[in-house]
């Protein structure tokens, strides 16, 4: 099946007018990122990997779980329904589309957040297998590929003269999508350019060897650590643009007499993150939350959620102000 | 369900000065079903609601042997916590829960029961001295060593008095060395110090410890000299919760989500976790 570029158009039209949003990436300040578009000149092909993922589709910066309004000591609490609106996410990378299942699986353990299933039931993911990537992208070396199919709905991989996509319906959401519009999907098929291939990460890494060396509590005292942690200074960058961090804070916008209880993105890499009201903070050192979000993605993910906890998209790496880069720290523990 | 962060409105129906800036309260659900259908267990927690202010995590207080209400006791130390302390009787606060695991009650038939708190950690323990006290043919001896920084520091004195006068309980109460007043009639020394000295036999007994870490610590080695093992010592960690159900990613002891998987281990399993404290 085909989906030529020129009758991308026309599918944008057609989504919107079928109600649903439209995102995809899209030049803005500068940078490719995800966002919602109108028409498909506003689209971007010229990228490696949007700046944010597709993550905050699923799972938003900010949203309102409740208003609270008080008046002479009468409460009235509103639950807030999620906006789930019905959306098409186009051009999301592979790695991307896969971080989804990790999301899924902490949102869903026990206990299910609604506000991210009813958003991940209302999406569709089209994504576009990898044609280039740059020296941040390390997907091949935490096991995926850079045209995995692993949470997409669609895949789409350009064809050697880049006027057209070859499309594969793997879900039952993707063949009803190329049903529901199906006058802008062409039979046939075509030749489509090379799949990219990222360098292995120097030292090489072997992920059963870090996860090995992670299930052993005595790591903690590994002297590596603050060697390997020195520069980090807790900006959070890392955390908050990586495609399958899950950590979000529940807060109160508002005063005494009319609030909205907000379910807000956090950061384990911020100071105050674990911070006790006594005062006490288990995590009192950017050493031990550095440690903490290497744990998480690659030990308490597999073995908790049996997800991954990298995707190896390479956001931290390229956003880290001080270059902090995961690779080196998964060599290190590949030793 | 969508509704899994949105607290259940709670009438404040009594509330008790425990300490400086430590205040009790006594919670009934406003919708009337809730509050015969409400189900805990001894050890888990909640997360409750200051409107405007957000959400603070202790412990339920009560324990679940009283019916109608549930109590909690906190320390008001921060945003949320002092605008509980501001709230009075009548007003309407939020309560999400029960979440977490619980003391093994049930388990612990027939056996000889030791409690030792210190300061504010005399809530969650007391929850399972109520139920104790409530199943008192259930459980042999009973003993409860509670210390704080000063006399005016002890929580639930009424309750410390009770417990003081019956036969069927030994009550050891103590307050560190310079935080005694002219009247106090307890020990004067830290609390593993008086354990040590209380040496309650170890046979066929189950100790419930919870207070500051450092003398949690010191509680640990005194229990031990006693000829306690580690799987005969329970306790219930705290740490920094928002969802109190395993999302918000900000309880974990190395892999362990308190929230999900605790708060409630006994000392061998705290003593086999990452150094996350
Ligand atoms: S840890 Fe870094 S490379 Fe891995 S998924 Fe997150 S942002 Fe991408
Ligand atoms: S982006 Fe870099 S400096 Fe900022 S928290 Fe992450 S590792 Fe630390
Ligand atoms: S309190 Fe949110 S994960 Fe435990």
């Amino acid at each position: 099946m085909i989906l030529s570029k020129e009758k991308l158009g026309a599918l944008v039209e057609q989504v919107k007018i079928s109600g649903a949003l439209f995102a995809a990436p899209a030049v803005d300040g500068g940078q490719v990122v995800m966002k919602s578009v109108n028409v498909a000149d506003e689209i971007s092909f010229d990228y490696v990997i949007t700046a944010n993922s597709a993550k905050e589709y699923l799972f938003p910066q900010t949203e309102t779980i409740a208003v609270v309004e008080i008046e002479k000591n009468k409460v009235k609490l509103s639950a807030v329904e999620p906006d789930a609106p019905e959306t098409v996410l186009f051009g999301v990378r592979p790695c991307d589309a896969a971080a989804f299942a990790s999301l899924r699986s902490v949102f869903t353990w026990d206990f299910i957040d609604e506000s991210y299933t009813k958003r991940e039931d209302k999406s569709i993911v089209l994504s576009v297998a990898c044609t280039k990537g740059d020296e941040g992208c390390f997907c091949t070396s935490v096991g995926l590929k850079p045209d995995t199919t692993d949470g997409s709905d669609l895949q789409l991989k350009e064809t050697t003269d880049g006027g057209s996509f070859v499309v594969e319906a793997l879900t039952d959401k993707g063949k009803e999508f190329v049903k529901k519009f199906s006058d802008v999907f062409d039979d046939g098929s075509a030749d489509t350019k090379a799949i990219f291939t990222p360098d292995e990460i120097p030292g090489g890494v072997d992920i059963e060897k870090i996860k090995e060396r992670l299930a052993d509590p005595a790591h903690y005292a590994d002297p590596v650590w603050p060697e390997l942690a020195r520069k980090c200074f807790g900006c959070g960058a890392c955390t908050f643009s990586c495609p399958t961090c899950h950590c979000f804070d529940i807060t109160d916008e508002g005063d005494v007499f009319s609030t909205e209880r907000k379910k807000n993105w956090d950061a384990c890499q911020i100071d105050n993150f674990t911070l006790h009201a006594s005062g006490h903070n288990p995590r009192d050192t950017q050493t031990k939350r550095w440690r903490n979000r290497f744990m998480c993605k690659f030990h308490i993910y597999p073995k908790k959620f049996t997800t991954k906890g990298c995707v190896g998209c390479g956001r931290c790496v390229r956003v880290c102000p001080v270059r902090l880069d995961i690779t080196e720290v998964m060599a290190e523990f590949s030793k | 369900m969508s509704d899994l962060y949105i607290p259940k409105l709670v009438r404040i129906e009594d509330v008790v000065e425990e300490a400086p800036d430590v205040k009790s309260f006594r919670l009934v659900f406003q919708d009337e079903e809730l509050r015969d259908s409400f189900k805990f267990e001894t050890g888990q927690f909640g997360l409750y609601s200051a409107f405007g202010y957000g959400e603070s995590t202790f412990c339920i207080a009560s324990s679940p042997t009283q019916k109608g209400f549930i109590q909690c006791t906190f320390r008001a130390s921060g945003r949320v916590t002092n605008a509980l302390s501001a709230l009075s009787i009548g007003d309407t606060m939020g309560f999400r829960g029960p979440y977490g695991n619980s003391f093994p009650v049930e388990e612990w038939k027939g056996k000889n029961m030791v409690f030792i708190a210190g300061g504010i950690g005399l809530p969650p323990v007391r929850s399972v001295i109520r139920y104790a006290l409530d199943r008192r043919e259930d459980f042999g001896d009973i003993t409860i060593v509670y210390g704080s920084k000063s006399v005016a520091d002890l929580v639930y004195k009424n309750e410390l008095a009770h417990w003081d006068e019956r036969a069927d309980i030994n009550c050891i109460q103590t307050v560190d060395p310079g935080g005694e007043t002219e009247d106090w009639k307890g020990k004067v020394g830290f609390v593993p110090t008086v354990l040590e000295e209380a040496a309650p036999s170890a046979d066929n007994t189950i100790a419930i410890i919870c207070g500051p870490p450092i003398m949690i610590k010191f509680c640990l080695s005194a229990l031990d000299k006693l000829g306690f093992n580690d799987e005969q010592v329970y306790t219930t960690l705290e740490n920094k919760m928002k969802c109190g159900v395993g999302k918000c990613g900000r309880c974990n002891v190395g892999d362990i989500y308190v929230c999900k998987e605790g708060p409630v281990y006994s000392a061998a399993e705290v003593k086999k976790m990452y150094d996350d404290f």
